[in-house]
């Protein structure tokens, strides 16, 4: 196993477990079905691509189009990559987080990520549209050389730190009592709201929250792999990391993690070692790993809705008569 | 003027189309509260179904009805085999979403290996040209628009005059009740997945026909249309998703004249999306075929 492949494992965890986090925020903590997470990946990813990269006038850069184009030193991409995942969640947020019922939610945003895509495809001059960005310049690839072994754990280093960072703030999320209105919430949204709690502004906050995390993880993952584009975040990329969820646990950030290393990572690694061995038609593995990902939805949904890592429970001592109380299941 | 009148004419197919997707896809939805996001990719596989039959030599429209037969039994099985047992499990609407969604996705990639990501089409996909004043229509979308009617008075007889379509309605305004009433809900659910599977499928074979070439990915935009058909009429309200076709297939293939033709999805999702913020139950609500009456 060389230094490459390890690195590139590891970053790919590192972006799939905070990706992973993020979407466990959503969904799991706060019971937003988050169909269009991938969106805000992509956003992170082009915002950090075009803050580094030069402008297209630029002679090496001339054969693709795009806007912008800053060559901002290192940390600002990531930073603009966050906060354009932010952003964008907030129209999308305001359309759909609405009274809408949670089914029409989850399908108004899957149909959101379906239409960005398309979007961006279509629309050459904004993001170069099919063909993506390439190039995108690394964190201080002028000081080490990127394809050093040095650069190699410079680079699992920057995404360790970032996944102990989101790691933390997660970790504060779910422990404070803004975690508590939010488990509440999606337990029994009428109830929480009798209590006072804005559903609404509860779940445009998490939201944007998910957003800023996602675009985080786009500008790593799009920062090492130095090239974007629309092929790389279709909708079912979303549904790996829902996976990756359910598997894991629901709502809790641990089985979270567990589920990025399972779902994501395992599988992917499985199946590259499949496709070495070239069996079958050229489609066969790929699309066999696609019914797998299916299977463990189903499989878990009907045998261990809870997850590998249940949520934990979260009793409070003090109370008069804790009773039966039923705890957070999708079934 | 003349690209509109071809916009209008186009228009009429698209609606047609839209309209047989739509209904389907709303009665399932309507009678058994359930949110099939796999519908676009049993379109798709349907449209597959009459494609091999079309290469093999058979009549196109023989392949429809294969292709109409394949989407009722499939949707029949999907529902007895995954959805009921799920349903019946307590899982929630949103659990199903994931589930349909999950079902969507293996539907899709069992079909990949077979079909590939190529682009195919019917051997006979136009006919000969008709014109009617400044409408320019071939036979085969004469026989489209024809058949979406049919098909659309068909389902509105089987709502209003049928004994079967009267237990629909009952199912779908309280299955309970309907149950406690006498009336075999199970048995009417396994009609309403026939029905609407066969729908699906027609309108698999009749969107791939009317589209120059078809391939995998276009069930995703099967999907959308008749996703936003529903939604704006009223989602579960079959006369709801008819109106909503009629104004979904114009505007797309104005937009498509004026504008550009690789946005008509992505109108089709700027009404979805209007509708959702000024109008979220839909044009239709509580009127329609399968509402509670009062």
């Amino acid at each position: 196993m060389n230094t490459f492949y390890a690195t590139n494992l590891l970053v790919y965890a590192g972006v799939d477990i905070i990706a992973c986090i993020a979407l466990n925020l959503q969904f799991g903590v706060s019971g937003i079905t988050n169909f269009a997470f991938i969106v805000f990946q992509a956003a992170g990813a082009y915002a950090a691509s075009v803050l580094s990269m030069p402008p297209d006038s630029n002679p090496d850069y001339s054969f693709q189009l795009y806007v912008g184009g800053f060559q901002l030193p290192f940390p600002l991409p990531w930073i603009g990559g966050a906060l354009a995942g932010g952003l964008v969640a907030i129209p999308v947020g305001l359309v759909v987080l609405r009274k809408l019922r949670s089914d029409y939610q989850a399908i108004a945003l899957l149909v959101t990520s379906i239409i960005a895509n398309t979007v961006i495809t279509n629309a050459r001059p904004l993001l170069n549209g099919a063909a993506g960005l390439a190039l995108v310049p690394q964190p201080l690839q002028d000081q080490i050389d990127p394809r050093s072994d040095e650069y190699y754990y410079f680079y699992i280093a920057l995404t360790a730190v970032c996944v102990g960072l989101v790691w933390f703030v997660a970790a504060r999320i779910v422990n404070s009592p803004y975690g508590r209105t939010l488990r509440a919430m999606r337990e029994h949204e009428l109830a929480a709201t009798a209590l006072g709690k804005n559903p609404v502004e509860l779940k445009m906050t998490i939201f944007i929250v998910g957003g800023v995390i996602a675009g985080l993880s786009g500008a790593i993952l799009v920062d090492f792999i130095t090239a974007w584009a629309p092929s790389v975040w279709l909708y079912p990329e979303t549904i790996i990391l829902f996976a990756a969820i359910i598997v894991g646990g629901r709502g809790n950030n641990v089985g979270a993690i567990l589920g990025a290393l399972l779902v994501p990572v395992g599988l992917e690694e499985v199946t590259r070692q499949l496709i070495q061995m070239d069996i079958g038609p050229p489609n066969l593995i790929p699309a066999l790993e696609w019914i797998l990902i299916g299977l463990f939805i189903l499989g878990f949904l009907w045998f261990r809705p809870e997850g590998v890592r249940p949520e934990p429970r979260h009793v409070f001592r003090g109370g008069p008569d804790v009773g039966e109380v039923e705890h957070g299941r999708l079934a | 003027m003349a690209i509109y009148e071809a916009a209008f004419g186009f228009g009429l197919v698209s609606m047609s189309v839209i309209a047989l997707a739509a209904v389907g896809f709303t009665m399932q939805f309507g009678i058994t509260n359930m949110i099939n996001l796999a519908y676009g990719e049993v379109m798709i596989t349907s449209a597959y179904v009459a494609y091999y039959l079309d290469r093999a030599g058979i009549s196109i429209w023989l392949g429809m009805i294969a292709g109409g037969l394949f989407g009722a039994v499939f949707s029949f099985a999907l529902n007895r085999i995954v959805y009921a047992p799920f349903q019946r499990k307590g899982t929630s609407n949103l659990g199903m979403v994931i589930v349909s969604l999950a079902i969507s996705l293996m539907l899709a990639n069992a079909l990949l290996p077979i079909v590939t990501y190529n682009s195919v089409s019917y051997s006979e996909h136009t006919g000969s040209i008709v014109r009617l004043g400044g409408l320019v229509v071939t036979i085969n979308q004469m026989i489209i628009i024809g058949l979406a009617i049919v098909l659309m008075i068909g389902i509105h007889a089987l709502l209003r005059y049928t004994r079967l379509g009267k237990a629909m309605r009952a199912t779908a305004a309280n299955p309970t009740l309907a149950r406690n009433c006498g009336i075999p809900t199970q048995r009417v659910i396994d009609m309403v997945w026939l029905i609407t599977g066969g729908l699906c499928g027609v309108a698999g074979v009749v969107a791939a026909l009317n589209s120059d070439s078809f391939a995998i990915a276009s069930g995703a935009g099967f999907l959308i249309t008749a996703l936003a058909a529903a939604v704006l009429g009223g989602a579960g309200q079959p006369y709801g998703a008819m109106i909503g076709a009629v104004i979904i297939g114009l505007i797309t293939e104005l937009s498509a004249a004026t504008w550009s033709a690789e946005y008509k999805e992505v109108v089709a999702f700027g009404i979805l999306v209007l509708v959702m913020v000024l109008r979220p139950q839909g044009l239709l609500a509580r009127r329609g075929a399968l509402a509670a009456a009062g």
